[in-house]
């Protein structure tokens, strides 16, 4: 390895360890937003005070939560320009403009509600706040679509042409809607949103497990798994589409993710073998050794009993991507799947035995462990399944077009260092922070006794007032 | 290099505003922010501390996306000089990023904080908010002085130069100036957003005066040493349209001398609006005289808007976005316009 080599593995060593500690937040703010919304308004709709309290009470994570990602966040969007200076410039005519997009309609317009949404308690109409929440959630999922645009197109790159190295616009229409894009962006929307089910199910079965606050939980754990009989399936489907998108578009990417390094048998027929688990060889040629089933390859990729698949060897040599993570981490994204909607089942069962009743929700002690195991599961798949994205498509960084050591900056491996161990601490530090705090709310549970706020608004003081009057202090943190 | 038609000229220059607008009411908004948590390091009080962070709970959010949308305006528009600044400006950058992430987490997470913990939350505010500044005023500087680039026949010139570059005796007082404004702009938060008659507004107010000379100093000596050391600066400056800046430095004085009347006077939201005015004169001030460089000596405007600069997409977001987004932000501070009084830090 040269220096240059190696200051530019840094620098690709920088910019995973930002995505992967910022990926760790906006899911949950995405999907317990929109959580958030429905609560919020079935408690204006029906007045049930438990409706108020479940909203109150995840809230309070949400703010943990969101917190965390603007922290992490602000990071990745000048870390493009720092750590991918050329890739920026040469792609900034689409990519930053949809991330410039992103800012104005997804964060300006979150940040004009979220003060709203969390400090608003009393001083706003309660339609004024619910209209605040569901911006929130609204804003939050705009965000998603913008960043995954211009992630897939990165996956994907129509509607461009590579001109005095600037990637000039032909076709809009086509470079926002890029094939990758129509099944990413709902995969990872879904994917939110099932993470978030999992997590409020995963909380509110750790109190019923403990007898505390039994009802009140029963009715979110309640709500987000039969949810969840709806979702993980739907994240199975899409995850499959995902799939053959990357089969037809990206098929080095493909063969990498399945080990699969023949397009055809020894005999001549094609290779339909799928590796349940395997090893690369040395020469990065073939398999040490795997566990292969036939036939299910072409079936998952082609929907056919014989398709052919193009294997890696297929490939020139400097065009094959890494095999090792984008194998096995898919394998874990899939499985997590797989037992999502195992679980789902499961409640799905015990509902219709009637054994998820308030009487008698607390004695399935085995499916709320199983439960609070969930909880954690989704973040690994999110993590899984981007390694798989981003190591699968190397060595490009557009996707054809663009190698990503073309794309690096000229940064010295010094420099690449500083900013690797500075972030890994300050991440950490953010990281350690929210589970500290997380664990610290939920020990402490919700509260059930302050008074629900009354219908109407609340006088919001004066701007100016004359010395002597005495004025009311009404601002409140919201735990 | 410019591959502009004429059209796309002036969108790039409409653009250039609005980034120009979005960084300087990131200033003008987080500068208060940011100032009043350098100023928590001279409070003896925790509750006092702890009332100043929740003074800005339901806004600093929104003030720091100011920045969030210089940078996006950056990346969309000016891409070629987004890539290759940043890659010059990566220490301060990092450090600033750091500054700002640790700031959030002390801000949001404080409330839950053990006891004991939250001395050291609140050490790293005001460190933090220190730090954010002050590296924030030193890749200003260093961005004043431009950049050297590669020169590729074909393709687009890009940062070459090491990491170290930025380090310069004018760069490190630009950082060191920040800090000093930036602490006149949190004595006035602090004295707006506080009850009458509370001990910290008037601790706080024992400062503003030589907090005022400070900063009135800082600006007189960085105006003087552009003037020596930056020719593109003082060409203009002492041209055939000097006028135009004595003008703009009366106007600058006149705001000063109104906000000094308004601190005397306890009218505390006219001497914010004040000291705003003045900032915003000297910023137009400044960014007029870089023109049209956006980067001295290194990009122009012109030279590092993107090519695909559009009429539609500048439209859609200037006609549709900007103005809806600049509205429900000042329904937000507008909620929470109220005083405060230290006791808000126990709300439990
Ligand atoms: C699927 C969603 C998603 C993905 C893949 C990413 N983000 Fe993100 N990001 C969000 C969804 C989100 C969010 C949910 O909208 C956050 C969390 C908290 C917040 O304010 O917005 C956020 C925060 C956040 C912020 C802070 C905004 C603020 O100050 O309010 C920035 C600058 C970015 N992100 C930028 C990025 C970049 C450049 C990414 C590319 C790698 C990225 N994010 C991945
Ligand atoms: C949607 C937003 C994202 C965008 C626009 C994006 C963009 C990029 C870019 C520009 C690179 C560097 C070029 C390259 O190495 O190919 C990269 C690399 C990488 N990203 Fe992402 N990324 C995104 C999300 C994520 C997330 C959420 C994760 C992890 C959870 C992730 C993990 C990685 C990894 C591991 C690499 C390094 C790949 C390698 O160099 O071998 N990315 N990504
Ligand atoms: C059996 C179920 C699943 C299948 C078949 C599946 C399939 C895929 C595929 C093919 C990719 C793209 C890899 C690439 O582009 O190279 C992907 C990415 C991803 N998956 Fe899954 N997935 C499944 C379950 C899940 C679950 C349960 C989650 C999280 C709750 C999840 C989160 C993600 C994320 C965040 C990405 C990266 C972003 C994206 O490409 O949209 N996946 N998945």
């Amino acid at each position: 390895m040269t220096t240059s080599d190696l200051s530019a593995f840094i620098s690709r060593l920088d910019f995973a360890w930002i995505t992967t500690f910022h990926i760790i937040y906006p899911p949950l703010t995405i999907g317990l937003a929109a959580m958030l919304f429905i609560a919020e308004w079935r408690w204006v709709a029906t007045q049930d005070p438990y409706w108020y309290r479940l909203c109150r009470f995840f809230e309070k994570l949400f703010v943990v939560n969101f917190g965390a990602g603007v922290a992490t966040g602000v990071t990745m969007e000048m870390a493009f320009g720092i750590l991918y200076g050329p890739f920026s410039q040469a792609a900034g005519p689409f990519f930053g403009q949809v991330l410039g997009y992103e800012t104005i309609t997804a964060f300006m317009y979150e940040a004009g509600f979220i003060g709203l949404m969390l400090f608003g308690w009393g001083k706003i109409s309660r339609g004024m706040h619910l209209f605040a929440t569901f911006n929130v959630a609204f804003a939050s999922t705009l965000s998603a679509f913008w960043i995954l645009d211009a992630n897939s197109w990165m996956q994907t790159p129509g509607g461009v042409t590579l001109k005095d190295g600037v990637f000039q616009i032909s076709d809009w229409a086509k470079a926002i809607l890029n094939p990758d894009f129509l099944y990413a962006m709902p995969h990872m929307v879904v994917a939110s949103i099932e993470l978030s089910l999992c997590f409020v199910a995963a909380v509110s079965a750790w109190y019923i497990l403990g007898r505390r606050h039994v009802a009140l939980f029963r009715r979110a754990l309640l709500w987000s798994v039969l949810t969840l009989i709806v979702v993980a399936p739907l994240q199975i489907w899409l995850g499959d589409g995902l799939g053959r998108v990357v089969a037809h578009d990206q098929p080095a990417a493909l063969a990498a993710m399945e080990g699969h390094y023949n397009t055809l048998t020894p005999t001549g027929q094609p290779n339909t073998g799928w590796h349940v688990v395997a090893w690369p060889n040395a020469k990065g040629d073939g398999t040490v050794w795997a566990i292969t089933i036939p036939h299910v390859l072409s079936l998952l990729e082609t929907h056919s009993w014989n398709g052919t698949v193009p294997g890696l060897n297929d490939f020139p040599k400097d065009q094959r991507p890494p095999v090792v993570i984008p194998f096995y981490a898919f394998r874990a994204m899939v499985a997590i799947g797989g037992v999502l909607f195992l679980v789902a089942l499961w409640a799905a069962w015990l509902a219709v035995r009637g054994r998820l009743s308030v009487e008698r929700i607390a004695s399935n002690r085995w499916f709320l462990r199983a439960l609070i195991v969930s909880g954690f599961l989704p973040y690994l798949a999110v993590w899984t399944g981007w390694w798989t994205r981003e190591i699968a498509r190397q060595p490009w960084v557009v996707y054809g077009l663009m190698r990503t050591r073309d794309g690096v900056s000229h940064l010295s491996a010094a420099a690449a260092i500083f900013w690797l161990v500075g972030f890994m601490l300050f991440e950490l530090m953010v990281w350690g922070g929210a589970w500290y705090f997380f664990a610290k709310v939920i020990r402490r549970g919700p509260d059930l006794d302050s008074p629900i706020p009354a219908p109407g608004t609340e006088s919001l003081g004066h701007l100016e007032t004359d010395p002597d009057e005495d004025e009311e202090a009404g601002y409140f943190r919201p735990v | 290099m410019n591959t502009l038609t004429h059209t796309q000229d002036m969108l790039a220059f409409a653009w250039w505003i609005a980034l120009s607008v979005s960084v300087l009411l990131y200033i003008m908004l987080d500068g208060a922010d940011l100032g009043a948590g350098i100023l928590t390091l001279f409070l003896g009080d925790e509750d006092e501390r702890g009332a100043v962070m929740a003074a800005m709970a339901g806004t600093w959010d929104a003030n720091e996306t100011w920045l969030v949308v210089a940078g996006g305006v950056l990346f969309g528009t000016f891409p070629f000089v987004y890539g290759s600044a940043f890659t010059y400006l990566m220490v301060p950058l990092a450090l600033v990023l750091w500054g700002i992430m640790t700031r959030a987490v002390a801000l949001e997470f404080r409330h839950l904080a053990e006891p004991r913990w939250r001395r050291f939350s609140d050490w790293a505010f005001g460190l933090s908010s220190l730090g954010t500044t002050f590296f924030g005023g030193v890749a200003v500087g260093a961005a004043l002085k431009g950049f050297p680039m590669t020169h590729p026949a074909h393709g687009i010139p890009t940062y070459v130069g090491g990491a170290l570059r930025f380090l310069s005796p004018f760069s490190l007082w630009t950082g060191a100036a920040a800090v000093l404004a930036v602490m006149l702009a949190g004595g006035l938060f602090i004295r707006a957003r506080f009850k009458r008659g509370e001990p910290i507004r008037d601790h706080v107010a024992r400062w503003t005066d030589p907090a005022f000379y400070a900063a009135l100093a800082c600006v007189a000596i960085t105006v003087g040493w552009s003037a020596l050391i930056f020719p593109w600066a003082a060409q203009k400056w002492f041209g055939p349209q000097f006028w135009i800046w004595g003008v703009l430095l009366i106007a600058a004085l006149f705001a000063t001398a109104r906000m000094r009347r308004a601190t005397r006077d306890e009218r505390d939201l006219a001497a914010i609006l004040w000291f705003n005015l003045t900032v915003a004169i000297l910023g137009v001030a400044m960014i007029a005289t870089m023109y049209p460089w956006l980067v001295p000596n290194t990009w122009t405007i012109y030279s590092g808007a993107s090519p695909q600069v559009s009429m539609i997409t500048f439209t859609l977001a200037m006609a549709g976005f900007f103005p809806v987004m600049v509205m429900y932000n000042w329904y937000q501070l507008w909620v929470f316009r109220a005083r405060i009084s230290k006791l808000v830090s126990y709300h439990d």
